[in-house]
Order: structure tokens, then C-alpha cells, then sequence
């Protein structure tokens, strides 16, 4: 990326007026960098969130509406939770992105946007209504004939009024799908009242990435309606941070009406276990594998807090043995980025996501964990790549696999995201 | 889609994360209260580290604090360390800096003398206890040892050869070096990214590679505090061994290691211990009843009311938002409690910036009563519930008295334990 010549100049301090709550302000900056210092995209495109302020202080207008920099912060918002003055630099950097011309901005994001935007489906992926649809039920057929215990499996989609409504990354669909498997499965052993929505089902939304507010109000709306008509209690947004964060955050922002709450399914898996609805313990664990856990941004910091660290910790304690567990430092609010979110991983600056998954990469070598569970799609990736790249010898892998695993009904084609050590444990019975 | 609603019940709320808000719930812990403590980023992020308690009284640097509390209690009876005994101190000091070494960072116990603390300009500063990583810089200087310090390329907020030139009178053995830092070539990096390096096996001891064929003779290494930032004694003790020489490290300008350290070890530590913390969350308002306050919070996505028996103000000063001013007045926000003060801002200020006697301003803030409770310009208690300390407190000018931590610790016990007595 570099600096682009076409897009507007935005005067960023009344862009920083607009959107500051009433007594915030961005002189409040007394510039001690404690931002910048607590910000893994410091040093990037020689820019870092300190300085970004300190510019628009100055009115370098220009410099700041064309730095490729905007593109390498993940607008975690960890240096609005470090700075005294509660500064967020992260919503300064949304509107920078909106003013850059669409030409310049990574086309790897406009295209997952351009793509949410074709059909009522909203998939980055590009999977249409039926696709999904068709997808979901061919392999739901094929575990219906090839795992006796869920013969009578059932995937509901656009059930009216049942309980919960469950969004879907594209990715399982669209190159994986026997990983939707042992979400279903869980479901099915909960015994959940749920449906799939065959429109707005997608968990992903890289339109509030592109900086396009018109775009992700689209994007927003177009699920919004589609769990409206279903009338479900709860929509359950799936191990994804930013769907989440992007739909609550919409819907409070664009002033929309939702029928219905917004859940993240760790919060569910938390209640499950402890209602005593999903057995699972850490019997299976007996070499005694290390574990930790990435808090994604997007769901704990900027969203649920310090909740949904605790309720992670008390799902991923009860899976793998309290003894094999070991924090990342620091985490749950105060937790950094791992650098796949804000449209990072899709946005072509491999060098620069890497620079800044570095320390994501440090914080999980000093755990020595042999595992590292994200219940985020986007983590998940990013922290796979970094470790491949600067050589970690970890395993990444998702928390349905390992509650599958416990509850002794992961079959042998879902252990994509385990690593040798775990294939053969606790197979399902074959009858 | 509602907002989410969350009730929380406790006996003692505290208000403020900084050194007093910290200590508030550690005491109150020890004393069984049920606490949750509240707040945000603030000025414990930019602290060396060092704990002072009283370092300048009557204009002079002190090197016994408690002889300078006496006096202190002679010539400044309002000053809110005035209120309180010696051994009273004492004990809030100990339990404090007990907690911490409990908690994994490691602190000197509180002597009869100050130390001599190091700073980054190559000064020394009185203080009371220091972090066990930051000790053998003291005793270092102390004896002229044979000492190499050293700093990194592209580290900001610390220069080895300023420090050694600094001291090279009173410490002709100090030599000064600068190193590489492992994997960190041609960037400008915080002390920050060098800590959470060695976090690392791999980067301590390739660091302790590149430093051990500079010694030359050396007995003691001083760093720049970025040894870790979850278990810097242990890295230290290791890191030691494998240079063989005595390592120690020096504070740094902010942003800097110590501050990060103490926020990170209370947040890792306090779930576990029992205190419901919220770590970045301020209270927006406060609502006393007959039996105890509602405190209002607004998270992203849900609000929360704590039902809190007592509360505990802690949010210091200015920089970290306890206190306002405009162009009038000084106000609290929280609270709107009140400060006595002058007519006009004119008064607020001497003539002279450097003036030895300090600006009248640092030294406005909440009056409270013997039992820490803040009061009404006629002296009767705001609230039988509501308890302050710290940086918030009037009649103390921390930053000139070298007595920030100190004066946040005592004081919080003091709150604390009035607390309690109340609430027992
Ligand atoms: C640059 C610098 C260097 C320092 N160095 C040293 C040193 O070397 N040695 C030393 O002993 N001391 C040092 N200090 C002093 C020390 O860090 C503290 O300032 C002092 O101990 C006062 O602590 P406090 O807890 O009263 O206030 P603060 O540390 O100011 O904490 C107040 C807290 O209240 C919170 N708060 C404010 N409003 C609200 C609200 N409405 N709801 C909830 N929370 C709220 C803030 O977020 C903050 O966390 C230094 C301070 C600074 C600024
Ligand atoms: S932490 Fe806040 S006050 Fe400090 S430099 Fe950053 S934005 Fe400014
Ligand atoms: S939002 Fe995250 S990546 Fe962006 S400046 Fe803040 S801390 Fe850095």
C-alpha cells in the first residue's frame, strides 16, 4: 500500500467533534504515548496512534486522509482503553478509511463488501441464498448417513419463532463444510430450538471495514430484517468477533429497530456447561496438552467486557483441565489485537499484518501453550499464519472442535484443526 | 435489542484505579468487605515505579521520612498524612507492598531511611521502596561499582550514554554501551515491545548472549526496565545467571515498564482474589439512598448499577479526571463535591513557575474529616457512606513532597478502615 492521490481531505477535527461523545475531546491529549507505546501497529508506515492525534491536532489534514497507515490499524480500540483521557483513535481511523476513493482502498476488503452486497445471503464469500441452503443440506445428509448416533440430525432453516437464530461464517460453506458439523451437533445435544436463516445468515461483514457507513447501514439492515421475520428471541452470533461487534454496534448506530437480542454463542456455551446441558470435562486431556485462549477485540473489549473473558475462560478451564490452561499476558480487556481483524488479513499488507501479529506471536511462545483456541474466525486465521511464518510450534484450533471432542462425538473428518496428537482421542463409537 | 442490564451488590464500591484505588481494595479484602472497584486508565500509568512516601519536606530532600512525617505533622497539621500515626503508615505500607510481592512483582519493605532511587536523567530521587529488579542500581552506585549500563537502537525514553555522562563524576566506574536488541533492528521501539519480548526464553537469553562479551570486568549491568512484564524477578534472577553479573534495572520516562507492570499484575491478579473489578469502566453517576449509593456505569453494551453499602472516592487529579477545572472554578464531576478555594483563577498560580513553595492549585481538592469522610464547608460529612483518598485529597502537594504512592496508600487504609467501622 501507499499513499493515494484521489479521495477527499477530511478536516479531522471536526470529524473528531462529530463523533466524540459531549465533554471528550481529542486536545485533551496530553501526548504521552502511552498508546502508542500499549499499539502493535506502532512503527507501521511510520505512523502510530500518538502521532495520528498529534497531526490532527495540527491539522495535517492531507497527510492523515491519505496515510496507508489507517489500513494497518485493526481498530482494536486497546489504545482508547490505555489512554487516560479515554482517546480512540480507532474511530478517527473509520472515518480516514471512508474518505480514501474506492480504486485505492484494499481491494481485497471492497471485494468481500462488493461481494456481501449481491445477494440477500450477505456472504463474503460470495455463497448465494440457495447455495447455502443446498450446502447446508448435502452435508447434513452425508452425516446423517455416515454417523448412526445423528441419523436424525436436524438443521433448521428459516424455522419461525424458534428460539435462537444462528449466523454461519462463509468460510465453513464455502471450502469446509464438515466443520459446520460439530456446531450442530452441540446444538442437537443442548437440544436448542435454532434455525439458519437462509438470508443474512453470513458472519462476516468486511463493509464497515471499507470505511463505507452507507455500506455496512446496507449490510446491517438487510440481517436486521431477516431476523426480524423469523421472530426469534436471540440471534447467536458464532465464533466470529467482528459480526458481532458490527451488527450491535450497527444497529445502535443506524438507529434501527431489532426484535430480538444479540448473544454471543460463548455466553451460550458458558450457560450450557453450567446447567450441566454439555457434559464435557477434560478426561480426555490426559497428556496433559497445554491450552490458552485469544479474547477476540471485537467481542470482549469492544463489546461484552470482561463478561465474556470470564465466561470463556470458564468453557475453555472446564475443556481442557483448569492445571493445562495458561493466559496469554495481558488479556481479556487489556488483550491485544492479533492483527487479523479491521480487514487486515484481507487487505494484501502481508509484511505489515505480520509486523503487527508479531507480538500476538511473542505473548503465545512465553505460554508454551501447544494450543491456542480462538472463538473467532479472523484470529484464527491470523494467528495460524503468524506462528507457520515466524515458526511457533502451536496448534490453532476452534472451541466446538474441542467440546465435540469431550463429549466423545467429533468424528474423524472434523479434526481438520487438530494436530496429530488429538486424531485418534475419543473417537465416536462406530456401530 | 435492549441494552443489557447488570445489578452487582456490594459492601464497599472504590472508585478510581490508581495507586489508591488498588490499595483501597486490598485493604478492604484483608478486612473480609466484599468490594468492587471501578475505573480507567490514569496517572499510575506514567509512575517509576519507586513508591515514595515523603521525600522533600520544609524545602529540603529528606532522607528519613518518618522524622519528616513529625515534622510534617507539626507544620502541615491539615496535610492528610497529618491524620495519621507513624506505625499507622507504616502498617499500610507493608500491607501494600506485601500484596504486591503476593501478586508476583517483587518490592523492597519499607526501611527507616529513604533510598536513593536512579533516574533515567542520571539523578537520584528519595524514595521508599523500589521494585527488587530496580535495588542493585542503588547499592551499585552506592559502593562506585564497576557497572556498565546499557541502552538499545531505536529505544525511546532511555539514553545509557546521557545517564553515564550524568554521572560520571560521583561514579567513574559507570560505563555505558548500546546493543542491539534482538530481532528489533531498524525500529523505534517503547520499552513496552522490549518487555513483552522477554517474556520470552528465546530473547532472554539470546539478550544475554550480546551482553555478556561486553562485561569487561564489569560486576554489575544495569538495563532499562524491560525485564518482563509478569514475572521481572524471575527473568532478572535468570537473565542474571546466564550474564553473571548482577543485573538491575533502571526506570525509564513515560510510557514506561513500571506503570504498565502494576496495572497489568492488579487486572491479572484481582478477579482471582475476589474483587469485582471493572478496569475500563468510569462511573458516571452516583445516587446515595438511606442504606448505601447506586453507582451508574455504561459499558458498550450494557449498563450496570452497583448497589454499594460504602463507597470509596480514589480518582486523583486532574490528569486522571477526579478533578476539573474551567475557567473559574475547580469542581469535582463525579460528586460535585466541594472544594474550598480562592476567587479567581489568578490565585491560583505564584509568580514564579519554579517557585519553591509550590502552586496553591496543587493543593486544592476534597477536605476530608478524621474518618476520611469529605465534608460540607461546615464540616459535617457529605455522606456517613462516602469515604476519599489519594491524589484527590486537599492540603498535599504530592509531586513537590515526593509522596505520590505514599500518600495514596496511607490514605486509602485510613478510608478503608473508617469504612469498615462503619460498616461493621
Ligand atoms: C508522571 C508521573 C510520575 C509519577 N511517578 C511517581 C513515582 O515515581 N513515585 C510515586 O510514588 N508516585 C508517582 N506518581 C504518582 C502516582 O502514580 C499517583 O499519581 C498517586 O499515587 C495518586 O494516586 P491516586 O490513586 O490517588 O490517583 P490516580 O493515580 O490519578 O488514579 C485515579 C483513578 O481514578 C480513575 N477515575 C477518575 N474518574 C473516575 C470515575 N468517574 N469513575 C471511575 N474511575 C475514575 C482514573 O481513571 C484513575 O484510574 C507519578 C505520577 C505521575 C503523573
Ligand atoms: S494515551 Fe491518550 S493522552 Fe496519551 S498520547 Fe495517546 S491519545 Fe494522547
Ligand atoms: S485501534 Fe488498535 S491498532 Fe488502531 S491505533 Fe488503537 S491500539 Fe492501535
Amino acid at each position: 500500500m501507499s499513499a493515494h492521490p484521489r479521495g477527499d481531505t477530511l478536516d479531522f477535527l471536526k470529524v473528531a467533534k462529530d463523533l466524540l461523545p459531549a465533554g471528550a475531546s481529542y486536545d485533551a491529549c496530553v501526548g504521552c504515548g502511552i498508546c502508542a507505546s500499549g499499539c502493535p501497529a506502532s512503527g507501521l508506515h511510520g505512523m502510530d496512534p500518538r502521532r495520528f492525534i498529534n497531526m490532527a491536532m495540527l491539522g495535517m489534514n492531507k497527510e492523515l486522509s491519505t496515510t496507508p497507515w489507517v489500513w494497518a490499524c485493526t481498530q482494536c480500540k486497546r489504545c482508547a482503553y490505555l489512554c487516560p483521557m479515554g482517546i480512540d483513535v480507532s474511530q478517527l481511523v473509520g472515518a480516514a478509511r471512508g474518505a480514501w476513493a474506492t480504486e485505492d482502498k484494499p481491494s481485497g476488503i471492497v471485494r468481500s463488501c462488493a461481494a456481501q452486497r449481491l445477494d440477500e445471503s450477505t456472504s463474503a464469500m460470495g455463497i448465494m441464498s440457495e447455495d447455502f441452503v443446498e450446502i447446508v443440506e448435502e452435508t447434513l445428509e452425508e452425516i446423517q448417513e455416515n454417523q448412526p448416533r445423528f441419523a436424525d440430525l436436524k438443521v433448521p432453516i428459516d424455522k419461525k419463532g424458534a428460539k435462537f437464530v444462528i449466523n454461519q461464517n462463509s468460510r465453513e460453506p464455502a471450502v469446509e463444510p464438515e466443520e459446520m458439523a460439530p456446531l450442530w451437533k452441540i446444538l442437537d445435544y443442548v437440544g436448542a430450538d435454532w434455525t439458519y436463516s437462509s438470508k443474512g445468515w453470513a458472519a462476516e461483514n468486511f463493509c464497515m471495514f471499507t470505511g463505507d457507513l452507507d455500506a455496512w447501514k446496507e449490510m446491517v439492515e438487510t440481517r436486521v430484517d431477516a431476523i426480524n421475520a423469523l421472530e426469534c428471541e436471540t440471534w447467536i452470533n458464532t465464533e466470529c468477533g467482528h459480526s458481532f461487534f458490527t451488527l450491535w454496534q450497527g444497529i445502535e448506530k443506524f438507529g434501527l429497530e431489532a426484535n430480538f437480542e444479540a448473544e454471543s454463542l460463548v455466553t451460550y456455551y458458558a450457560q450450557w456447561i453450567r446447567e450441566g446441558r454439555l457434559p464435557v470435562n477434560s478426561d480426555w486431556n490426559t497428556n496433559n496438552l497445554k491450552f490458552t485462549v485469544q479474547d477476540p477485540c471485537q467481542l470482549v473489549r469492544k463489546s461484552i467486557g470482561d463478561k465474556a473473558a470470564d465466561d470463556l475462560r470458564f468453557v475453555v478451564k472446564t475443556l481442557v483441565g483448569e492445571e493445562n490452561f495458561i493466559d496469554m499476558q495481558p488479556c481479556r480487556s487489556a488483550n491485544y489485537c492479533c492483527g487479523g481483524g479491521g480487514g487486515f488479513l484481507q487487505a494484501g499488507m502481508s509484511k505489515e499484518r505480520r509486523a503487527y501479529g508479531k507480538r500476538k506471536f511473542d505473548q503465545i511462545i512465553a505460554t508454551e501453550a501447544d494450543y491456542v483456541l480462538t472463538p473467532c474466525h479472523n484470529c484464527h486465521s491470523q494467528i495460524d499464519d503468524v506462528g507457520e511464518y515466524f515458526g511457533g510450534a502451536y496448534t490453532v484450533t476452534h472451541l466446538w472442535t474441542l467440546i465435540c471432542l469431550s463429549l466423545g462425538i467429533l468424528g474423524p473428518d472434523e479434526r481438520k484443526y487438530l494436530g496429530p496428537d488429538l486424531a485418534d482421542i475419543n473417537l465416536p463409537d462406530e456401530e | 435489542m435492549k441494552r443489557g442490564h447488570r445489578r452487582i451488590e456490594t459492601q464497599l464500591a472504590v472508585i478510581g484505579t490508581g495507586i489508591a484505588g488498588f490499595a483501597a481494595s486490598i485493604f478492604a479484602l484483608k478486612r473480609g468487605l466484599d468490594v468492587a472497584q471501578f475505573g480507567h486508565s490514569g496517572a499510575m500509568a506514567y509512575t517509576t515505579g519507586y513508591l515514595d512516601l515523603l521525600g522533600v519536606h520544609g524545602q529540603r530532600i529528606r532522607q528519613d521520612p518518618w522524622a519528616a512525617l513529625d515534622e510534617l505533622r507539626r507544620d502541615e497539621p491539615q496535610h492528610p498524612m497529618s491524620k495519621l500515626s507513624n506505625p499507622t503508615i507504616r502498617t499500610a505500607f507493608d500491607g501494600f507492598t506485601d500484596a504486591l510481592c503476593d501478586m508476583g512483582i517483587g518490592y523492597t519493605k519499607a526501611g527507616e531511611q529513604n533510598l536513593s532511587g536512579l533516574l533515567p536523567n542520571g539523578v537520584a530521587k528519595p524514595t521508599l521502596s523500589v521494585p527488587k529488579t530496580m535495588l542493585p542500581g542503588i547499592a551499585a552506585r552506592e559502593a562506585g561499582a564497576r557497572t556498565l549500563v546499557l541502552d538499545f537502537d531505536g529505544l525511546q525514553g532511555f539514553s545509557a550514554k546521557a545517564f553515564e555522562v550524568n554521572f560520571a563524576e560521583r561514579w567513574p566506574a559507570l560505563k555505558s554501551a548500546r546493543l542491539t536488541f534482538p530481532d528489533m533492528e531498524n525500529r523505534q521501539v517503547f520499552p513496552e515491545v522490549l518487555a513483552r519480548s522477554l517474556e520470552n526464553r528465546a530473547t532472554q537469553e539470546a539478550l544475554a548472549g550480546l551482553i555478556r562479551p561486553l562485561l569487561n570486568g564489569a560486576e554489575y549491568v544495569g538495563v532499562p526496565a524491560i525485564l518482563g512484564m509478569h514475572a521481572p524477578d524471575e527473568i532478572r534472577a535468570r537473565m542474571e545467571h546466564a550474564i553473571g553479573a548482577t543485573l538491575f534495572e533502571i526506570p525509564t520516562i513515560p510510557p514506561a515498564v513500571p506503570g504498565i507492570r502494576l496495572r497489568e499484575c492488579f487486572e491479572r491478579a484481582f478477579p482471582d482474589m475476589g474483587v469485582k473489578l471493572e478496569p475500563q469502566l468510569k462511573v458516571s453517576n452516583v445516587e446515595f439512598g438511606r442504606s448505601g449509593a447506586t453507582l451508574f456505569l455504561h459499558g458498550p453494551m450494557e449498563d450496570l448499577e452497583i448497589e454499594a453499602s460504602a463507597v470509596l472516592l480514589a480518582t486523583g487529579r486532574f490528569l486522571s479526571g477526579g478533578l476539573k477545572s474551567d475557567q473559574h472554578r475547580l469542581s469535582e464531576p463525579l460528586l460535585d463535591l466541594p472544594i474550598l478555594q480562592p476567587d479567581g483563577r489568578q490565585e491560583w498560580f505564584r509568580h514564579e513557575y519554579l517557585d519553591p513553595r509550590g502552586h496553591p492549585i496543587n493543593r486544592l481538592g476534597i477536605e476530608v474529616d478524621s474518618a476520611f469522610r469529605p465534608v460540607m464547608p461546615d464540616g459535617d460529612p457529605v455522606n456517613e457512606r462516602l469515604f476519599a483518598a489519594g491524589a484527590i485529597l486537599a492540603h498535599q502537594d504530592w509531586v513537590r513532597q515526593r509522596s505520590g504512592a505514599g500518600l495514596a496508600i496511607a490514605t486509602a487504609y485510613a478510608a478503608t478502615e473508617a469504612a469498615a467501622a462503619m460498616l461493621a
